[in-house]
């Protein structure tokens, strides 16, 4: 058989990925506008009104009317069975450009990339990017019953335990694969809910030790409560325009320097120790022109914290396997060697379906915009952002990543 | 429950099940038929919580990740005893809560 297999890697194409052409630059797209309809616990609005919040947050900030907005990317799981298309009708828009992005936790990053290359081709001039969902009794057990069909036929009838039980397995091979342990994980999960305590948008933001954070009750093993994120209900947004808009408008912007998406990464892995940012970290920063050494504000996908280290690890900041090493070489709070997840991430923030995809960017936007108020990273200059999302059977498949600068 | 497929045209195995084979489009695909097929043990979970009541009473739950030889990978139960690295039999087709042993 693994004459086959390797056969079967062939035909995938992945030993073409390291050839592909180099991507276009990003030259004269502005980011800007960070905004948030504030996350609750639960709600009994639906998801459309979480993403019309977001809209009308967002043509406030740009001093926009919807007219002015002729591209929109849309993400929600509980828009269903709604997508992007009926959102339009929903809230009386006519966009030229329209995205549809059910990538999850990458989706923050994938939008921007969608909504960037629009507006360089003028297909577009102002794309609204929108992310959010509804939380109630209901809506969390059906998206989990039903949300893939390899996870409804494979997964699901084995107990039941959604994203936490495939996470626990991920983490389990990888605390044996890395010498990774609970601790090192609690180190993230602490200094997040350190950064939590000074952003008044966060859920959680009681004080939380080491030693809580350990007392933990178990939920899936190795994986504990304060391993896991709470779902939530809200919804984030940006926008994206030509530079010269931005100006004419006043309004603060940032640019992108790089940013990559991968699908799928690694399929022959047998279990997730590496997502896709190991195939295209290379061509970020080489489109960025700085490296990891150069970026003091990292924002990952923090769903659980051995997925933060694979992010780490994957766009370079260490070493493949180095993962604890790096945690314990560094300290993720505000005032840290490594500012990391400054808001909280969303283990402290809350996931809200997702606009999880988003909170990473939002938050890096406002840090390097100057508006992160009581939690402000003094001088940074860069950020690396970036996302996971989708496990679509027993891994994550969607990865992306950005490098955001100051204008 | 748990069956592998087999194409007919590239032989390759696969799990979860599919219309096509994922490795070289093929539709002639055949479900083995072996009754048990052996397979390692790459992770293991003990689950505390479940978003389903029929699990909950059952709790905790030993689920595993498991890498068949044939090269597929499976979610199933797994004995309490069984460890990472462990060569285990998979049962196919059996749906009780006992699928690796």
């Amino acid at each position: 058989m693994p004459q086959r297999l390797g056969g079967a890697a062939r035909l995938r194409g992945h030993a073409r990925a390291e050839t592909v052409v180099t991507a276009h630059s990003y030259d004269g797209v502005a980011l800007c506008c960070p905004v948030t309809e504030p996350y609750v616990r639960r709600s009994e609005h639906g998801a459309a009104w979480f993403l019309a919040r977001a809209l009308r947050r967002l043509l406030n900030a740009g001093n926009l009317t919807k007219p002015d907005i002729d591209g929109l990317c849309v993400s929600s799981f509980t828009l269903h069975p709604d997508t992007a298309v009926g959102f339009t009708q929903y809230v009386g828009m006519s966009p030229r450009v329209l995205e549809w992005l059910p990538m999850g936790g990458a989706c923050g990053v994938i939008a921007l990339r969608r909504a960037a290359r629009a507006v360089q081709a003028g297909d577009a001039e102002i794309v609204a990017c929108i992310a959010g969902d509804t939380a109630n009794e209901t809506s969390f057990r059906a998206l989990l019953a039903d949300f893939s069909s390899f996870s409804r036929d494979a997964v699901y009838p084995y107990g039941a335990g959604g994203p936490n039980a495939s996470f626990a397995l991920i983490a389990d091979a990888y605390m044996r694969a890395t010498g990774a342990t609970r601790e090192d994980f609690g180190t993230i999960a602490v200094a997040q809910r350190a950064n939590a305590r000074r952003n008044p948008l966060a859920l959680l933001r009681n004080e939380m030790t080491m030693a809580q954070y350990l007392a933990a009750r178990p939920i899936a093993e190795p994986l504990h409560l304060f391993d896991c994120v709470m779902p939530c209900a809200g919804a984030d947004g940006f926008l994206v325009m030509p530079e010269a808009r931005a100006r004419a408008r006043n309004l603060p912007f940032l640019r992108v320097l790089g940013a990559i998406e991968r699908h799928n990464a690694f399929p022959d892995d047998p279990v997730q120790l590496r997502g896709g940012w190991a195939m295209d970290r290379d061509a970020l920063w080489g489109q960025a022109g700085i490296g990891p050494r150069d970026v003091r504000l990292v924002e990952t996908y923090d769903d659980y914290p051995v997925i933060s280290m694979l992010q780490f690890e994957g766009l370079g900041f260490c070493a493949p396997g180095d993962g604890p090493g790096f945690v314990r070489r560094h300290d993720f709070t505000i005032e840290g060697s490594l500012p990391h997840n400054t808001g909280g991430g969303q283990l402290s923030v809350g996931q809200a379906g997702a606009a999880g995809g988003y909170l990473g960017l939002v938050e890096a936007m406002r840090q390097l915009l100057g508006e992160a108020e009581g939690r402000q990273v003094a001088n940074a200059r860069h950020a690396l952002v970036s996302g996971f999302g989708m496990i679509n059977y027993d891994r994550g498949l969607c990865t992306s990543a950005a490098v955001l600068g100051r204008a | 429950m748990i069956r592998l497929q087999r194409c007919a045209d590239c032989g390759a195995a696969q799990y979860p099940p599919r219309e096509v084979c994922g490795a070289c489009l093929s539709d002639r695909l055949a479900s083995d038929s072996a009754d048990s097929l052996p397979a390692r043990v790459l992770a293991r979970t003990r689950l505390h919580h479940s978003n389903e009541p029929r699990f909950r009473a059952r709790l905790p739950l030993t689920v595993g990740l498991v890498q068949f030889d044939a090269g597929p990978v499976a979610v199933c139960f797994l004995a309490e005893t069984a460890a990472q690295g462990d060569a285990v039999q998979v049962r196919i087709g059996a749906d009780d809560l006992l699928e690796a042993a």
